[in-house]
This record gives C-alpha cells, sequence and structure tokens, in this order.
C-alpha cells in the first residue's frame, strides 16, 4: 500500500469516525441539558411586523408563509407538551403569548393571507379575545371583498354573546358580492335566536364547509358531535318523563326503554344502552331521569 | 474578418459544430458568437446545475409542505419556488456577472478578442446576453418546476398555474437588470467589490419606495433632495416583484407589465451604455 492510498484511508477513517463522535455528542449533550421552564421558553419576536415587512425585500410572500408556518409550529408544539385534554377554541391554558405577534407579522408580510386571520379567529378569543377582533378586522381592512372574514368576526362577536354585533357582521358581510345567502340567514338568526342550539349548528357547519385547515375542521366536528349529543340527551330526558308518566318512576335500566327504542329506530349497543353520536353508549342515572355521557369511550367533548 | 471572428470563437473552445457553421457578418453576427460563447461558458461552469438544488427543494416542498402549511400548500409552493427563482437568479447574475469580464482579463484571452475586429462595447453587449440566455433557461426550466410541483398538490390541473407566469416574467426582468449591473461594476471593479456593489443595489432597489417616504419626511432641503435623486437613479426593484400577488392567484395588468418592461430596458441601455464608456477607456496594461 502506498503512503497517498493510506493517507487517503485515514482521512477518509478520520471524516467517519469524527462524524459519528459529532453525532453521539449532540445526543449526549441533549441529555444532559436540563428541561426549559415552560414559562420563560418563549422568547419575543427579534423583529416587529414592519420591520420584517421592510427587510424581507422581495420575499414578503415566503417570510409571510414562515411565520404562519411557525405560528402553527407554536401552537402545536405547545399542544403537544400538555398532557390535558384541549380544543383548538380554548388553548387559554398554552399560554401562547407569542402567537398574536407570530399571525400580526405574517399578515403584515402578506396581508392578503388570509389562513392566519381565519386562524386568528378560532384560536385568538379564549386567549384575547380583543386581539382577535383586532386582527380579524385588520384582515377585513385589506380584503374588504372576503366574506369568509366576515363570518369570522361574526363568530367571535356570537362566542362573547354579542349577537347585535355578530348580526351585524353577518349583514355587511352579506352584502358582498359574492357572499353565500346564508350570511343573510345568519344576521336573521342572530336577531331572533343568538344563543340557540340551531344557531349554533349553522355557524359549525358553515365553518366546517368553508376551512380547509384539518386542525378546524375536527375541532368543528366535535362542537357538531356535542351539539348532536345535546339534543340526544334532551331527546332521551323527555323519554324519561313520558315513562315516569306511565311507570310512576325513572327507569331503573336501558332495557325498560327498549321497546320505544326500537320504534323509534335509535341505535343501541348490546346492553340495549343508546348510542352517542361518537358511537360510545350513555349512560343512565338509574332512578334519576338522567343521562350521560360515558366519559371513558365517548369522543365527545364533555363541556 | 471571418476567419478572425472563427478563431475568436475557437479561443473559447467552442464546439466543432460551431465550427462549421456559417459566420454572420457585422456588429449583430459579432455579438452573437460572443453571446453564445458566453452561454456555452456558463453551461460549462456548470452554472445550470442550480437547477437540481431547485427541482429537490420543490420536491421535498410539494411532499412535507401539506403537513406543516395547514391547507396552505399551493401558496407556499408559488412563495418557495418563485422566490427560490428570484434567489438563485441573483446570485447567477452577481456571482457570473461580475466574472464575464474578469475572466477574461484574467486569463488574458483578452486581448485576443480586441486584436480582431471586435468592439468593446460588442463584447459587454455580447457578454450580456449570453448571461441573459442562461437565466433565461433557468428561469423557464424553474417555472416548469413550480407548475408541475403545484399540479402536484392539487393533484391534476391547477388554476393558479397560468397566473405564476406574468411573475416569472417580471422576474426575469428584474434579473436582466441586475445582469447589467454587475457588468457595470465589473467592468472597472474587481469580482469581490463587484459582488458586493450589485448585492447591494439589489437591496436598496427593493428599499426605493422607503427612499421616497424619507425624502418627503425630512426636515432639511438637502437631505431631501439627495434621498429623492437616489430613489430615481437607483433602479425600483419593487416594480418587478409580484411574487406574493401571485401566490394569491393575481395577475399584474398587461400596461404595468409594459411599462415595467420599458422601464427596465431603458435603464439597462442606460447601464450597458455606461459600461462601455467605462470599458472602452480602460487600459489593459
Amino acid at each position: 500500500m502506498n503512503n497517498e492510498r493510506l493517507k487517503s484511508i485515514t482521512l477518509g477513517l478520520l471524516v467517519v469516525v469524527g462524524m459519528t463522535c459529532a453525532v453521539l455528542m449532540v445526543r449526549w449533550t441533549d441529555a444532559l441539558r436540563p428541561p426549559a421552564d415552560p414559562n420563560t421558553v418563549d422568547e419575543s419576536l427579534y423583529l416587529n411586523d414592519k420591520t420584517a415587512r421592510r427587510i424581507s425585500l422581495g420575499f414578503n410572500g415566503l417570510v409571510a408563509d414562515w411565520y404562519w408556518m411557525r405560528s402553527l409550529q407554536y401552537v402545536g408544539k405547545k399542544m403537544f407538551e400538555y398532557q390535558g385534554d384541549l380544543s383548538l377554541d380554548d388553548l387559554s391554558p398554552l399560554n401562547l403569548k407569542l402567537l398574536v405577534p407570530l399571525l400580526d407579522t405574517a399578515t403584515t408580510l402578506d396581508p392578503q393571507f388570509i389562513a392566519p386571520y381565519e386562524y386568528a379567529a378560532i384560536v385568538l378569543p379564549s386567549i384575547d379575545v380583543q386581539q382577535a377582533v383586532r386582527l380579524t378586522q385588520k384582515g377585513i381592512a385589506a380584503n374588504p371583498n372576503a366574506w369568509r372574514l366576515y363570518h369570522h368576526l361574526g363568530y367571535i362577536y356570537w362566542r362573547q354573546g354579542q349577537y347585535e354585533l355578530a348580526g351585524e357582521t353577518y349583514g355587511r358581510g352579506a352584502q358582498i358580492p359574492g357572499a353565500p345567502a346564508w350570511m343573510e340567514a345568519m344576521k336573521a338568526k342572530m336577531a331572533t335566536a343568538g344563543g340557540s342550539r340551531s344557531t349554533a349548528r349553522e355557524i359549525y357547519m358553515r365553518m366546517y364547509e368553508q376551512s380547509r385547515d384539518d386542525q378546524v375542521k375536527e375541532m368543528v366536528r366535535k362542537h357538531l358531535l356535542q351539539l348532536d349529543s345535546l339534543d340526544q340527551r334532551d331527546g332521551l330526558r323527555k323519554l324519561f318523563s313520558a315513562y315516569k308518566e306511565r311507570a310512576g318512576k325513572c327507569p331503573d335500566s336501558w332495557r325498560q326503554l327498549e321497546p320505544v327504542f326500537r320504534a323509534a329506530r335509535i341505535p343501541v349497543d348490546q346492553g340495549g344502552a343508546p348510542l352517542d353520536p361518537s358511537g360510545a353508549p350513555y349512560i343512565l342515572k338509574a332512578g334519576a331521569c338522567e343521562v350521560e355521557l360515558d366519559w371513558r369511550t365517548t369522543k365527545v367533548p364533555l363541556k | 474578418m471571418v476567419e478572425q471572428l472563427k478563431t475568436l470563437d475557437a479561443a473559447q473552445a467552442t464546439t466543432s459544430y460551431e465550427k462549421s457553421k456559417p459566420v454572420r457578418y457585422g456588429s449583430l453576427g459579432r455579438i452573437s458568437a460572443i453571446a453564445r460563447n458566453a452561454f456555452r461558458e456558463a453551461l460549462r461552469d456548470r452554472v445550470l446545475y442550480n437547477l437540481v438544488l431547485f427541482v429537490l427543494l420543490l420536491t421535498a416542498a410539494a411532499i412535507f409542505i401539506g403537513e406543516l402549511s395547514g391547507g396552505q400548500e399551493r401558496k407556499i409552493i408559488i412563495d418557495l419556488g418563485l422566490s427560490a427563482m428570484l434567489l438563485f437568479g441573483v446570485f447567477i447574475a452577481i456571482f457570473v456577472g461580475v466574472g464575464l469580464v474578469y475572466k477574461e482579463i484574467e486569463r488574458r484571452t483578452i486581448y485576443a478578442i480586441f486584436s480582431k475586429p471586435v468592439g468593446r462595447g460588442e463584447f459587454l453587449v455580447g457578454k450580456y446576453l449570453g448571461l441573459c440566455l442562461t437565466l433565461l433557461v433557468n428561469v423557464v426550466v424553474m417555472g416548469v418546476g413550480v407548475s408541475l410541483a403545484l399540479m402536484y398538490v392539487s393533484r391534476g390541473w391547477d388554476p393558479l398555474i397560468p397566473t405564476i407566469w406574468p411573475a416569472v416574467l417580471l422576474i426575469y426582468i428584474e434579473l436582466m437588470l441586475l445582469t447589467a449591473i454587475a457588468l457595470l461594476f465589473s467592468s472597472f471593479s474587481s469580482p469581490a467589490l463587484s459582488a458586493l456593489l450589485t448585492f447591494l443595489i439589489f437591496v436598496a432597489g427593493h428599499f426605493s419606495a422607503d427612499l421616497k417616504v424619507l425624502a418627503t419626511s425630512l426636515g432639511s432641503t438637502g437631505a431631501r433632495w439627495f434621498f429623492t435623486g437616489l430613489y430615481y437613479v437607483l433602479p425600483n426593484l419593487s416594480n418587478f416583484s409580484f411574487i406574493t400577488p401571485a401566490a394569491h392567484g393575481r395577475t399584474p395588468g398587461t400596461g404595468f407589465v409594459f411599462a415595467s418592461a420599458l422601464y427596465a430596458v431603458v435603464f439597462i441601455t442606460v447601464i450597458l451604455a455606461a459600461a462601455t464608456l467605462i470599458f472602452s477607456r480602460r487600459n489593459f496594461k
């Protein structure tokens, strides 16, 4: 083996062994590093939204995409680390203090980027409702023809119980050319039955139709399951009342109501218990004329 | 003269096919010969290898971005693809552009060229057009790449595909302008300094709207005049930034594209004239 060959093999080995050592050392230092304090881990953004726009040169759209994906990663990481049950429209336990500046920067960089406004309208009301309204209004100012933003602003007001404002917002959105007819119907519904379950169902169904975000769709689907379950439980309570009138007491088991379920074609499990919208059996509170969700098996949100 | 131009081509390693082709007469023929050589030289320098990186970037984005973007993959593909097109193009325009003249001087082939009846202006314009041709191939291939990536994420034809091409055209015009600027600096300065100055012009060109605002907000008349002057003298590159609207399916009006192209043509003519003026006074001894 000549000297040149030996030198090449030695250098090659040095590269491979050195790189392996470097990888192992990174893993080692990762294991040694103390876990970050969740209350201090969020650093403020280095750049405010206007500066970010100015220095983005011709790449403001791409930088806006980056801030948008960073917002999603930021929320996703916090949700992943959180041990409890969470819904996208109530993320208040996560301390998402960077979410507003992240979404603000994304929308300043690309004011026509609708997705961050929609995300703000869904996620922010439980964290900072004023910022949610401000960001959605910023979106409307930059995109006056985007009727979907009026729908989202109306949704924020509706969640706050401000049905008059919600109705006005739906009404303004309905004026936009191309807005669907149900926007006008929502205006009327807000005025007459803003807090009703049917209004909630209508809002969530429209949101499900319009959204392209899987997370939002999943959140809406759960709300719709919950509304269906509330309706079902009301129906079951009516059955209990009828049974009590007839038998003089509340039913002790689902079997006692089996003929009624069969006649009404209500799906039941093997034990005769009716099934909730997620397919889990309801629990009968024996002798109390009350029904509840089985928290161990149901996929319907409990609150 | 024909034989002399053939020698000039041979000095830059032309193919045998090229040698057998009839050579055109006149200034346009000489410019065309230099442009073709500049293009071939760029190919030999593997400038178009950046397309491989671009394709890898877009493929990765098309496959993975869906999971990260919350349903915004089409917008992000366009933003990413067109921004990469601009960025890669800027790097080619700057780093290849500043070397166009310098390499000829460094290798002393410039003596062989100018010993033939080739004007210095013809040489500069030929080099410029050669690099523009390289950039055109680059931009067109990248545009097709972005269109294919869009088709992949949309699982078929995407209505955004036709809307990206006006933005691609504006990017190409911006790159042509930057190439001319790089050539101007390289006609009197070192490659490192030329690259730095061209990059600064690229940055300042995108800040030109701010310069105007700054000029109007300043109290001092002198400063106001200075920044207003700077606003008009620097190329207004924000005229060519249509990437973000393209990602939303918006296309620039024909009038706007025409005005921007005309502005670029005027600017490029001025820059090439200035470059020729400086270069024709340059002493290569």
